[in-house]
């Protein structure tokens, strides 16, 4: 799902089999949103050329994308969700 | 069997396939709707009210995919550029380019963002006039018995005589009790769409207009100024946006801007466009930008494209957070522009607008 927050990148966040995971919501090949896209297992494929990328590592493993995502440090506590954000 | 048992058959068969209606089922919820013979899943589903995922209606861009569960599906385009390898492998099909042949049932992601609020229906319109704005592009006019409903940025899905699969083009004018359609088109090479609307179509020949959809129409629920960019016939929906948002009581205060640009100043039809409206006239603030570098004519506008133009003002026009963007065009405008927008300026996604004409 997106995680759309003011003066922010846009985020994502998915569920691994119960584990969050925070990545850019930005496909590296050529800026589709991947909440778009579609997602078995870990992988998230781009709803724009198919790319896909391993939402844990962000590593593309899937022509044509080929510059990993950007992933984000998650932590839950209760029903909250934190990750850490280092602007550039 | 002799002829005559036949066409018989034939003619029977001809019945089945024109009066019949299915019924389209979506697994997750076990929503149904109904699809006349024909049509295809996706439109179908928007005149459900449905907010089936979508963007182009044109087989470009992968937005409307979907998974067959069961039942039998005719696809229109097999070899539509908008669904890759990996998802055919997938099983996955186009609903934009999908015609069920019965009942069927399928798995997809409805998108609250497409929830139609006006839902679209088929009529036949005439073409009333074809004006030439330059050497390449021309407003057409169409006209249709009952008011055209839809909501300025939005495009109509033209079936055009000889052409296979629906052309997407969005109305350069205001939604209109007469049933008038404007568009401004723009002939890309020897394209069938094209070459349909330029060279054989004639004033007073009809075509079919499916209408409205799509999503890049412009927002009034907010206060911010209203930056428009476009190139060539992305200027046909900008105009009916700035023509809405010129009138619009509570936009009275804000800001308009329109960034357009093209290869040479012979392209640049927006500053006569705008002329030709008052409220256009008054209110649009047009940055006009020319691409060719080896142009040696005369010219006092910007040089480059629309989107580092855009960059260049953005630099001194304080917070970029501060607009909605409406921008319609070729795909490698549309990326750089949202970028520009969304990776560079972080500007929310939700205050970007736009059509890529695939
Ligand atoms: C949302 C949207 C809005 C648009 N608005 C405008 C506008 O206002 N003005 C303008 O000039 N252009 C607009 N376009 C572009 C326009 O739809 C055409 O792509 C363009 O005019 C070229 O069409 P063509 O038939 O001449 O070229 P072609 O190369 O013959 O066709 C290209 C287009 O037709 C589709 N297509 C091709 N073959 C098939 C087939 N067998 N079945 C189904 N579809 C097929 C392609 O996906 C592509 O969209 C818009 C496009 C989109 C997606
Ligand atoms: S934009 Fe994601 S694969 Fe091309
Ligand atoms: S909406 Fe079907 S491919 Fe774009």
């Amino acid at each position: 799902m997106p995680l759309d927050i003011p003066g922010l990148p846009p985020l994502a966040a998915f569920d691994v089999g119960g584990e969050i995971y925070v990545t850019s919501n930005v496909c590296t090949h050529n800026v589709a949103l991947l909440s778009d896209g579609f997602f078995e297992g870990d992988t998230i494929e781009c709803p724009l050329h198919g790319g896909c990328f391993n939402v844990r590592t962000g590593e593309a493993t899937q022509f044509p994308c080929e510059v990993p995502l950007q992933t984000f440090p998650v932590i839950v506590e209760g029903d909250d969700l934190y990750t850490e954000i280092k602007d550039r | 069997m002799g002829g005559r048992a036949r066409s018989v058959d034939a003619g029977r068969l001809f019945y089945s396939i024109h009066m019949a209606r299915h019924l389209i089922t979506l697994e997750a919820s076990g929503q149904s709707f109904p699809c006349d013979a024909g049509d295809t899943v996706l439109r179908a589903a928007l005149r459900a009210g449905i907010a089936f995922p979508y963007e182009c209606s044109s087989g470009g861009c992968g937005s409307c995919q979907f998974e067959r569960v069961s039942g039998d599906l005719e696809e229109l385009w097999p070899q539509a550029p908008g669904l890759t390898p990996r998802a055919r492998e997938r099983g996955r099909q186009l609903a934009c380019q999908t015609v069920p042949r019965g009942d069927c049932t399928l798995r997809v992601r409805l998108k609250p963002d497409c929830q139609p609020s006006l839902r679209p229906t088929r009529r036949r319109a005439t073409l009333v006039s074809r004006t030439r704005l330059t050497a390449d592009m021309a407003e057409f006019s169409f006209r249709a018995g009952e008011p055209a409903d839809f909501l300025p940025g939005q495009y109509a899905l033209l079936d055009l005589p000889g052409v296979a699969g629906a052309r997407a083009y969005s109305m350069s004018n205001l939604p209109n009790d007469e049933g008038l359609w404007q568009f401004v088109i723009k002939q890309i090479g020897a394209g069938r769409g094209g070459m349909a609307l330029f060279e054989f179509l004639q004033p007073g020949d009809t075509i079919g207009l499916d209408a409205p959809y799509g999503m890049a129409h412009l927002r009034l629920g907010n206060d911010r100024d209203i930056v428009c960019v476009g190139g060539g016939s992305g200027i046909s929906p900008l105009l009916s946006i700035l023509a809405a948002a010129a009138r619009a009581p509570e936009l009275a205060s804000r800001r308009l801007l329109l960034f357009y640009g093209g290869r040479t100043p012979a392209d640049l039809c927006a500053p006569a466009l705008l002329a030709r409206d008052e409220a256009l006239a008054r209110r649009v603030e047009c940055v006009t930008a020319i691409s060719d570098p080896a142009y040696a004519g005369a010219w006092e506008g910007q040089r480059g494209f629309v989107h580092q133009v855009l960059q260049g003002w953005l630099e001194s026009a304080g917070d970029a957070s501060g607009y909605d963007y409406y921008f319609c065009g070729p795909p490698p405008m549309t990326d750089a522009l949202q970028r520009l927008l969304m990776l560079e300026k972080r500007v929310p996604t939700a205050q970007l607008h736009f059509d890529r004409f695939v």
